[in-house]
């Protein structure tokens, strides 16, 4: 007991906290939060760095293409996003995917939106020069932009990043709305069940959450120290 | 802007076009080929479907219908959580075979997916504080708690017209919700409220405060889910239950959730499962 909140729900729905019925069926609970995050997280890093190399392109087509796309993405709320994807994406595969993964996608796809925008900024953020000195020495256009501008580019653009990563493991517990059993969910369910803790139970989960996101800020704060010591400008 | 609304229509026509292509083939054979029954149930809305905290397993009285048709089939059980808005498309799109999760049947619904004979029958009532509720007219004008999407939100505005109706997740949270003081009711079928009754029995900190009022506003028959037109699996289905109900597999497994020593006791009374057409 601590100040008249009971944590021995906590206690005793641990292991159903962190990995929900596995091995008994599905992975949830943390761990599924986790994986959302994390595949989410490596498949929007690249997903927004080619829309946004797209959004910047001298191609006229792919530039409004790609805009246009974005801007479309951003006009929705993510909770949209996820449904489209839950309700649309099955249909159209044949029902081979798994709820999940249906998830994964609206996120990669949210989530990059926003990623291409920071990406661009970072990319016109760097002086002009820098391409012109690099073209100049006889690299090519692609070339430069890989070797000179992209390097420079993405360092500054890391806070950014970790601010929208951030965000997207918070975004995770959408997935409760489609009944993904993440840890939002798996919360409501044990709540569900016992119907006299919500307070404990969802104090815990917040500080789970927390626990996350912090540990993955400090992560990221470690690396662009890490990387700002080889900074050339 | 015009382009985005015409992809937007042509997402539209999309779906329109695949939803339409996923009709029903005949799904008792397909999973008698496949070995696996996949059942839509809820995993949070004990004493249906909610999952073992030790096991880890599905329990309830929808999960052990489901096993028993299983078992006469001779297949395994997947079971796929849903909630009460995604259920029907969830039928529909074909990612469950049979959805057994406390759904009522009712003339709307039977248009898109087909009900089997009614395994389950009760009616719409209200959990209170006690002393609060003694007739429908302690409710006009108040706020009433009840699940987005559900039969309970429909009937509820018809029988108390003036009464604000708040539309939580789910039932658990309505009931929650008359807890702490932010609806004077919460309302759905009587089963369920039950279960929840008896959670708060259990408590010493809310035992002997809440009460279900003896008022019905609804008869509820709950039948099991199927894709429109997938006759062989609902004569299957059908057959099966009747079966159940002659050999008294029914009626144990109606005592082991809600009977006297369950903690959700309430009467069978007269229903027995038979060939009736409640709700169509």
């Amino acid at each position: 007991m601590i100040g008249g909140l009971d944590f021995s729900v906590v206690r005793d729905n641990l292991s159903y906290f962190f990995i929900g019925r596995y091995p008994k069926g599905p992975l949830g609970g943390v761990g599924l939060t986790l994986y959302l995050a994390v595949v989410s997280l490596a498949l929007s890093f690249i997903g927004g760095l080619i829309l946004g190399l797209l959004s910047v392109s001298r191609n006229r087509l792919l530039r409004y293409g790609s805009m246009a796309a974005i801007q479309t993405i951003r006009g929705m709320p993510l909770l949209m996003v996820i449904f489209w994807m839950f309700f649309l994406l099955p249909a159209m595969l044949g029902g081979g995917m798994t709820a999940s993964w249906t998830i994964i996608v609206a996120l990669t796809l949210f989530t990059s939106a926003y990623m291409s925008e920071i990406v661009r900024a970072g990319i016109t953020g760097i002086p002009k020069g820098q391409m012109e000195a690099a073209i100049s020495t006889g690299l090519s256009h692609g070339q430069a932009m890989i070797h000179i501008i992209l390097p420079q580019a993405l360092r500054n653009m890391i806070p950014s990043f970790v601010n929208q990563f951030v965000s997207m493991i918070k975004d995770t517990s959408l997935a409760f709305i489609v009944g993904v059993s993440e840890l939002t969910q798996i919360a409501t369910q044990i709540n569900n069940r016992t119907m006299l803790y919500p307070t404990e139970i969802f104090i815990f989960i917040a500080v789970i959450y927390f626990i996350i996101c912090f540990a993955f800020t400090e992560l990221s704060r470690w690396l662009e120290r890490r990387l700002a010591y080889r900074k050339a400008i | 802007m015009a382009r985005k609304i015409g992809l937007f229509v042509l997402a539209l026509a999309m779906v329109g076009v695949l939803c339409g292509a996923a009709l029903a083939g005949d799904t008792l054979a397909d999973v008698k080929k496949n070995g696996v029954l996949v059942a839509g149930v809820k995993d949070s809305l004990p004493p249906f479907g909610s999952v073992d905290p030790n096991t880890k397993e599905y329990v309830g009285y929808d999960i052990d219908f489901v096993k028993y048709i299983a078992k006469k089939l001779g297949v395994k059980v997947e079971f796929k959580p849903v909630s009460s808005a995604n259920r029907m498309p969830m039928l529909m799109e074909g990612r469950v075979d049979l959805l057994a999760c406390t759904m009522t049947k009712n003339p709307e619904r039977a248009k898109q997916i087909d009900f089997s004979y009614t395994y389950f029958l009760t009616g719409q009532k209200f959990l209170t504080k006690k002393g609060t509720v003694k007739s429908l007219k302690d409710l006009e004008g108040k706020k009433i708690g009840t699940a987005k999407g559900s039969t309970s939100e429909q009937n509820v505005t018809k029988a108390v017209p003036s009464a604000t109706v708040l539309s939580f997740d789910d039932y658990p949270q309505a009931v929650l919700g008359v807890q702490q003081g932010k609806v004077i009711a919460a309302t759905t079928d009587e089963s369920i409220l039950a279960g929840q009754l008896g959670k708060l029995e259990k408590n010493p900190a809310t035992k002997g405060k809440f009460e279900i009022p003896d008022l019905a506003i609804s008869e509820e028959p709950y039948g099991l889910g199927m894709r429109k037109g997938d006759t062989n699996l609902v004569k299957f289905v059908n057959d099966t239950i009747l079966e159940m109900e002659k050999n008294g597999e029914a009626a144990k497994i109606f005592e082991k959730w809600f009977g006297p020593n369950s903690d959700s006791p309430i009467k069978r009374g007269s229903f027995k499962i038979t060939a009736d057409k409640r709700g169509t």
